[in-house]
C-alpha cells in the first residue's frame, strides 16, 4: 500500500517531507524498527512512509549528571552498548531489542516488566524534540532530571502512535547498571500457580520482574508443569542477590514447587526471550492479546482468558506479569483457514472479559478485521480534539490510534 | 446572581463571599493576586462539576486551590474569578493494599496520606518539603518534588489516574494504564490550566527495610559540590542528597538544634534506604568519596529519632531563614549536576554584587538550586535589588544548560522568563494542548504562558 518509503538525514530534511506531504494531503506513516507494527490499528492510508533509520545517533551522554540524549531511530540494542560503556542504562524493556528503536518503542509506549522496578519507561524521559505535520519542530522539557517548566509535552508523545507527531529526539535520566542479575525458572506442579503467585508479590526483596509462562515452548527458556512455569529476574548487589534466593526458593517450595533452575551468564538473553515473545507470531495463524489490570487478579484473569479460548477451540500461548498485573495471551490454530473461522466468536467473548483488551502482534489480514483497540477510553472526545489540533488533515498515522484517531 | 447561584448548588456554608475570606484566598505563599469574586469550598466532584458550570455561565475565570503554600503565584486569582478550595475534600477514598495505590481527594495533605497508609508497611513517596501542609492536588498541578524524587521521581512518576472536570463542568476520568493520549502525565504539572482534578488514584511504595542518613560537613560549597559529583559518578544513586551552605546549616542549628557542624562552610545530608547489607557498603563507599572531597566531618544517623532530627532541620530550613531577615525570596533553578559550582558561583555573585545574603538550602543530587535571598520588604531597595539578583541566577542556569523551573512552578512569577528556554514555536506547541482543553482561558488564567502567547496569534 505504501508508495514510497523516505529515510531522511537530518530532522530538518524530516520536517520539510512532513511538511510537504501535509500540504499535498498525502497520509505517512513513520517507521522504527517495524517491531511493533502489528500493534494496535493499520491505518486507514499511507501514502508515505517516513523511516528514522538514519536519525539513529546517540548525541550526548552525560555520564557524571547521568543523563543521555538521541535520535528517536537508534535501537534499545545499541543505546545499552553505548551507556554500558560507562556502566549506566535506561530501563526500557520491549521486543527486539536489535531491531526496535527507542523512538518507536517510546510512541508505543511499551509497558515493560520491570516497571514496578525501576518506573516506567516514559518516567525516565527528560526532554523530547517532535516534528509535528506542518513542519514546526518544537521541544520541551530539557536535559535536567527535575523540570516544571512549561507542559510536559513529552507525556503526550509517548504512546500517541506517532498520531501528533514524529518524535525526533529522547532525553533520558539514566541508572547505573545493577552489580549482578540473575534469572530463575521453576516448572508449576498442577495446582501450584494460585499459591506461587500471592508468594512472589509478597517477598520482601521485590523481583525486578516475575512472569508465568504456559506454552511459548522453545521462545521463553524452562520447560511448562502442569501449571506451567514461572520467570524471575533479580537484580541488584551480591548480598541482596544471594538473600532473595534464599527467599525466593523456600517462598517457592512453600507453594509446592520442588526445583529451581538459576540462570547468572545468561540472565540478559533469558528476559530478552521473555519480551521477544510477547509479540512472537506464529504464521498467519495467531493473535496476540495483552489485557492490562491489577496484580491482584493476574492469575485469576489469565486463566480465564486462556480458558475461553480453549472453548473456542483454540491453542493458547500465556505469558502474565505478576508485578505488573499484564496478561498477554497467543491464540493460535493449525492453518489460517481453521484460525480464521474461530477467531471471530473468540474476540467476542475475550472483549466480555476485557473490553480494553489490544491487539499486539498477528498477521495483517485477520488483524484487519478485528477492533485492535477495544472500548475508546472515557475521555476519547478530549483526545479526538488533540488530534485534530496537532494534525487537523489527519496526515500521520490515519486510524492507528484508539477510537480511530 | 452568580453567588445565589453558588449557594443554591453547593449550600450557603460552602460559598464565602465575605471581603477578609475572600483576601486571604487572594496569596499564595509567594505573591498576591486579586480578590475573588467569590470562593467555594465544595465536598464532592458533583460539587465541584456544579460550581464549573455556574462560573462558566456567568464568565468567571476558576482557579483551583490546594492550601497556598505554592511559590510563584500559581494558584492566586490574577484575573479575580471563582475560587475552588478543596479544604473539605480531604478523605482517602480507597486503599488498595495488595495493589499498593490509593485513591484520594485532592484535599487531602500530603504527608496525612503517608500516615494514613503506614500502617499496612506503605508509604506515599513525593515529599514536598511543605509537606506537612501542601495538599495532593495542589502538589499534582505543580508536578512537585521533594528530596526523596532523586531515586523515586516526581509526583507525576506517582500518580496513575485521575477524575478530572473540565472547564464544561463534565467529568472524566484518565488511566496511565489504558490506552490513548497519556492526558495524566500532560494534566499533572499542568497548574490548574487544563482542568481540576476531583480524586486520583497514586501509587504507594513499599516502606524500605532499613533507612539510614548521613551527614557530611565541608570547608565550604565547592568541595560539598564535588562530593556530589563522586558519589553520582561511582554509580550511587541515594534516596535523598542535600546541601545546606553555611548560612542555612547555621540557621537551621539554631533552631532546631539538629546537630549539624556549625563549624562547616557546607553540609551534605544523604540519605540511602532500602537493605541493610546493601546500605553497610553504600555507608563505607559514601564516607570515602567525602573524605576524598574533603569532608571535614561525618555523622551517621541509624536511630529514627537521630534520622528525624536531622530531617527536621532540612525540612524547617526556609522557616529557621526567619532568624537571619524578615522576609527571603527563593529561587528555584536546576542545572546539570556537574555544573552546581558554576552555579552556586554565579548565586553568590548576583548577590554579592547587590550585598544581598544569601543561603543554600537545596537539593544537591537532583541539581536543583534553592538560593534564598535575604530581604526586608518594608525596604524598597532591597526587593528591587532581590528580584534583580534572582533574576541574574535564573539566566545562570539557563547558561549552564539548566531551566527556569524543577518543582515549584512557573505560575505567575516566572511566565515571562518562559521564553528563555523555549521558542516561540515550543511554547505554541504547549498552547495547542491548552487550546483543546480550555480554549476560552478561564482555568487559572494568566499562568504558565508569557503574555502574547494565546491562542489566536500563535495558529498558523
Amino acid at each position: 500500500m505504501i508508495a514510497e518509503r523516505i529515510a531522511p538525514q537530518t530532522v530538518e530534511e524530516l520536517a520539510q517531507t512532513l511538511a510537504q506531504c501535509n500540504r499535498d494531503g498525502l497520509a505517512v506513516t513513520i517507521e522504527g524498527g517495524n517491531t511493533l507494527h502489528a500493534m494496535g490499528s493499520t491505518p486507514r492510508r499511507a501514502d508515505l512512509a517516513i523511516a528514522t533509520a538514519h536519525l539513529n545517533h546517540l548525541l550526548a551522554h552525560e555520564f557524571h549528571d547521568l543523563t543521555c540524549s538521541v535520535r528517536a531511530g537508534i535501537t534499545l540494542a545499541h543505546l545499552s552498548e553505548k551507556l554500558a560503556k560507562h556502566g549506566q542504562f535506561v530501563p526500557i524493556d520491549a521486543p527486539l531489542r536489535r531491531k526496535a528503536t527507542v523512538g518507536g518503542t517510546m510512541a508505543a509506549g511499551w509497558l515493560g516488566p520491570r516497571r514496578h522496578f525501576y518506573g516506567r519507561a516514559r518516567d525516565f524521559v527528560i526532554g523530547s524534540q517532535v516534528t509535528l505535520p506542518d513542519g514546526t519542530i518544537a521541544k520541551a522539557g530539557g536535559m535536567v532530571v527535575k523540570n516544571v517548566s512549561g507542559y510536559d509535552m513529552s507525556k503526550l508523545y509517548i504512546g500517541s502512535f506517532g498520531t501528533l507527531g514524529v518524535i525526533t529526539q529522547l532525553n533520558f535520566k539514566t541508572l547505573p547498571v545493577p552489580q549482578r542479575r540473575r534469572a530463575l525458572i521453576a516448572k508449576l506442579p498442577e495446582g501450584s500457580r494460585p499459591r506461587v503467585v500471592p508468594q512472589i508479590a509478597a517477598l520482601a526483596v521485590t523481583p525486578a520482574a516475575a512472569c508465568c509462562v504456559e506454552g511459548f515452548r522453545k521462545s521463553i527458556d524452562g520447560e511448562d508443569g502442569i501449571d506451567g512455569r514461572v520467570f524471575i529476574l533479580l537484580e541488584g548487589s551480591d548480598a541482596i542477590l544471594e538473600r532473595a534466593t534464599r527467599d525466593l526458593r523456600s517462598a517457592l517450595g512453600r507453594a509446592g514447587v520442588p526445583e529451581t533452575i538459576i540462570i547468572d551468564a545468561g540472565a540478559n538473553e533469558s528476559l530478552e526471550r521473555v519480551l521477544d515473545a510477547q509479540i512472537a507470531s506464529v504464521g498467519e495463524r495467531s493473535i496476540t492479546y495483552r489485557s492490562l489490570g491489577t496484580p491482584e487478579t493476574v492469575e485469576q484473569r489469565a486463566t480465564e482468558m486462556r480458558d475461553a479460548a480453549n472453548r473456542s477451540e483454540l491453542f493458547t500461548d500465556v505469558l502474565f506479569d505478576v508485578m505488573n498485573g499484564d496478561v498477554f495471551l497467543r491464540v493460535s490454530q493449525r492453518d489460517s483457514r481453521a484460525f480464521a473461522e474461530k477467531i471471530e466468536a473468540f474476540d467476542d467473548e475475550l472483549c466480555a472479559l476485557d473490553s480494553r483488551r489490544v491487539i499486539v502482534a498477528g498477521d495483517a489480514p485477520i488483524r484487519s478485521s478485528l477492533d485492535a483497540w477495544g472500548t475508546p477510553p472515557e475521555a476519547i472526545e478530549k483526545m479526538r480534539a488533540m488530534k485534530e489540533r496537532f494534525d487537523p488533515k489527519a496526515t500521520l498515522n490515519p486510524g492507528r490510534f484508539v477510537g480511530g484517531i | 446572581m452568580l453567588v445565589q447561584r453558588l449557594i443554591d448548588a453547593l449550600g450557603a456554608d460552602a460559598v464565602k463571599t465575605d471581603r477578609e475570606d475572600l483576601s486571604v484566598y487572594s496569596f499564595d505563599a509567594y505573591s498576591e493576586g486579586r480578590l475573588p469574586t467569590a470562593v467555594v469550598q465544595p465536598s464532592s466532584t458533583r460539587d465541584v462539576a456544579a460550581a464549573v458550570k455556574i462560573a462558566r455561565d456567568c464568565g468567571e475565570p476558576i482557579v483551583a486551590r490546594g492550601s497556598g503554600t505554592g511559590l510563584c503565584g500559581g494558584a492566586v486569582p490574577a484575573e479575580g474569578g471563582i475560587v475552588f478550595s478543596f479544604a473539605r475534600m480531604n478523605r482517602v477514598l480507597e486503599l488498595d493494599v495488595r495493589n499498593r495505590r490509593a485513591r484520594v481527594q485532592p484535599g487531602l495533605i500530603n504527608l496525612d496520606l503517608s500516615k494514613h497508609v503506614a500502617n499496612a508497611g506503605l508509604f506515599y513517596a513525593p515529599d514536598p518539603s511543605s509537606q506537612k501542609i501542601s495538599t495532593i492536588g495542589g502538589n499534582i498541578g505543580t508536578n512537585a518534588g521533594g528530596p526523596h524524587c532523586l531515586s523515586y521521581g516526581t509526583t507525576v512518576n506517582h500518580v496513575l489516574g485521575l477524575e478530572v472536570v473540565d472547564e464544561f463542568g463534565e467529568v472524566y476520568q484518565t488511566s496511565v494504564e489504558e490506552s490513548g493520549y497519556d492526558l495524566t502525565g500532560a494534566l499533572v504539572g499542568s497548574e490548574g490550566t487544563l482542568g481540576i482534578t476531583c480524586s486520583a488514584w497514586v501509587r504507594l511504595m513499599r516502606t524500605p527495610e532499613a533507612v539510614r542518613v548521613w551527614l557530611a560537613g565541608f570547608p565550604d560549597v565547592e568541595s560539598a559540590s564535588a562530593a556530589v559529583s563522586a558519589i553520582i559518578g561511582a554509580g550511587i544513586v541515594p534516596t535523598a542528597l542535600e546541601m545546606l551552605d553555611r548560612l542555612a546549616l547555621q540557621a537551621v542549628e539554631a533552631a532546631f538544634h539538629s546537630g549539624y557542624p556549625t563549624d562547616a562552610g557546607a553540609v551534605l545530608l544523604v540519605e540511602g534506604a532500602g537493605f541493610e547489607d546493601d546500605l553497610n557498603v553504600y555507608e563505607s563507599q559514601i564516607a570515602r568519596l567525602v573524605r576524598e572531597a574533603g569532608a571535614i566531618s561525618w555523622r551517621s544517623a541509624r536511630s529514627e529519632a537521630e534520622r528525624e532530627a536531622l530531617w527536621a532541620g532540612r525540612k524547617g530550613a526556609l522557616g529557621a531563614t526567619g532568624r537571619i531577615a524578615p522576609n527571603y525570596y527563593i529561587q528555584d533553578v536546576v542545572v546539570p549536576r556537574t555544573k552546581l559550582p558554576d552555579a552556586l558561583r554565579a548565586v553568590e555573585a548576583a548577590c554579592d554584587a547587590r550585598d544581598i545574603k544569601v543561603a543554600n538550602v537545596f537539593h544537591a543530587g537532583d541539581g536543583n538550586l534553592h538560593p534564598l535571598l535575604m530581604y526586608d520588604r518594608s525596604e524598597k531597595k532591597q526587593v528591587a535589588a532581590v528580584i534583580e539578583a534572582g533574576n541574574e541566577i535564573l539566566q545562570a542556569a539557563v547558561d549552564l544548560g539548566g531551566t527556569i523551573s524543577g518543582e515549584h512552578g512557573i505560575g505567575y512569577e516566572k511566565r515571562e522568563t518562559l521564553t528563555r528556554i523555549f521558542t516561540t514555536d515550543d511554547l505554541a506547541t504547549m498552547a495547542r494542548v491548552r487550546d483543546v482543553f480550555d480554549p476560552k482561558r478561564m482555568l487559572n488564567p494568566e499562568k504558565i504562558f508569557p503574555a502574547g502567547v494565546g491562542c489566536a496569534e500563535v495558529q498558523r
